[in-house]
């Protein structure tokens, strides 16, 4: 039905209101403040690992140039990857899309993708000390979306940070 | 070269703005944004009303039905005796522009409505809990009183250019909260309009009857029944509240020395 003025719904009126406003403003509200609350505990936390992890791993050599250093002389080599598939909470979800509509930063996002990036290079180093490398070099990051299925493929499930390098064995460290 | 193994430096990704302080200054500020809008698009509106004239509205909108309206059968005879009715009534607006034609609503809501080109819509549900004329003729009243400061329009405007731009909004599925916020901020116009409407019914009532007894009788008891716990609802709600439309309909019967006592007539298809 158009909308149209109308004489005035009786009864029903009021609690419906007061239910619609509850649907409307109550319901998402408290959902975003559960997805908040529970998707910041799981942050906190994971940054804490990485945080940990990080210092296990402390001078482990991993760096960026695409040809090794001259002085490294190496026994063995290997490719090592290290990927982690990352998803948004309907908190940061929802802030980013009303971001979305004015420009800016999306603060929430950025710290989603830090935990991808540092979660990303400690496996790859991880498995390269596992494995009895020392060290690498010519270290490369790549993201791809992750499409949600449900929503023709619009939506985006989470973002793969995948990071990868070439693994070496050292014949006898710095030369 | 030398190998010095550092650690990553925080803070440069990473903004620290506390994340709850993003949300908050988004939300506000974008339901303010909304507000704005939805006020400018009203306005937009109201220019536009200027500019088309009854006339053209007549013209454009004589013989329309809305498609999904489930009407009575046309041999109902209070389909009959309500259009009576309302060209009686009519008549005690002068200058009026408009043919008014009465439909009979399938629904058991009680409601009334006015759409564009003087079609008044009735319900069943309506029609059923009226217990004399003299109500059924206040809701009709009403109603002329919504053509009269041409409400139907604007809510037919309102209603197109909100949707129009919240569904450009809604791309995104998340703006859902401005547009409820500015929804609920524009009935305060929408009560408004239903006040000044009851008055305009009131009057008629009182010319066409010479007396205004029994023209609150519906909101007397919707207000009986109703119970508004909260207190919350007068703010959300498109209508004011029963109690307090008897209450300003006493008033202007008071101010204006209208009759509260005179003769009920009753209604013909229901028990004589």
């Amino acid at each position: 039905m158009l909308t149209a003025p109308r004489f005035g719904l009786r009864e029903m009126e009021d609690s419906f209101e007061t239910l619609n406003v509850f649907v409307n403003f109550g319901l998402p509200l408290l959902l975003l403040m559960a997805a908040y609350f529970i998707g910041s505990i799981i942050e906190k936390n994971h940054f804490q690992s990485i945080r940990k992890r990080e210092d296990d791993l402390h001078g482990f050599p991993v760096v960026s140039f695409d040809t090794m250093p001259d002085d490294w002389r190496v026994s063995s080599s290997d490719m090592v990857t290290g990927s982690i598939v990352i998803s948004l909470d309907y908190f940061k979800r929802v802030i980013a899309g009303l971001r979305g509509l004015i420009g800016g930063r999306i603060k929430t996002y950025e710290p989603l993708l830090e935990r991808a990036r540092r979660e990303a290079l400690l496996r790859m180093t991880e498995a390269a000390r596992e494995q009895g490398y020392d060290a690498i070099f010519n270290v490369r990051l790549e993201t791809s979306r992750l499409a949600n299925a449900g929503r023709d493929g619009k939506g985006t499930a989470g973002v793969e940070m995948l990071a990868f390098g070439t693994a070496v064995k050292f014949a006898s460290r710095f030369g | 070269m030398k190998f010095i193994a550092k650690k990553p430096r925080e803070g440069i990704n990473v903004s620290d703005e506390h994340p709850l302080v993003e949300a908050g200054t988004l939300i506000v500020g974008l339901t303010a944004i909304f507000i704005i809008i939805a006020l400018a698009l009203i306005f937009i509106i109201e220019v536009a009303l200027y500019f088309v004239s009854t006339e053209t509205e007549a013209e454009l909108f004589s013989g329309w039905i809305p498609d999904d309206l489930v009407t009575v059968s046309p041999a109902d005879e209070r389909l009959g005796q309500a259009q009576s009715l309302v060209d009686r009534l009519a008549r005690h607006w002068a200058e009026t522009p408009y043919e008014f034609r009465v439909e009979i609503d399938d629904s058991d809501v009680a409601n009334a409505m006015a759409l564009p080109g003087g079609l008044i819509i009735v319900t069943q549900g309506l029609l059923d809990q009226v217990e004399s004329e003299n109500e059924l003729a206040f809701v009709l009243g009403h109603e002329l009183g919504h053509f009269r400061n041409r409400d139907h329009l604007r809510a037919l405007g309102r209603g197109i250019l909100l949707s129009l731009f919240f569904a450009v909004i809604t791309g995104n599925d998340v703006a859902g909260l401005g547009i409820n916020a500015s929804d609920i901020a524009l009935r305060g116009f929408s009560r408004e309009q239903e006040s000044k409407a009851d008055a305009f019914g009131l009057a008629i009532v009182h010319s066409e009857y010479g007396h205004v007894n029994q023209a609150a009788r519906l909101f007397e008891r919707w207000d009986a029944a109703d119970e508004n716990v909260l207190g919350i609802a007068t703010y959300l709600s498109t209508h004011p509240q029963p109690a307090d439309r008897v209450e300003r309909l006493r008033a202007i019967a008071e101010r204006d020395g209208w009759r509260t006592e005179g003769q009920v007539t009753s209604l013909g298809w229901q028990g004589r």
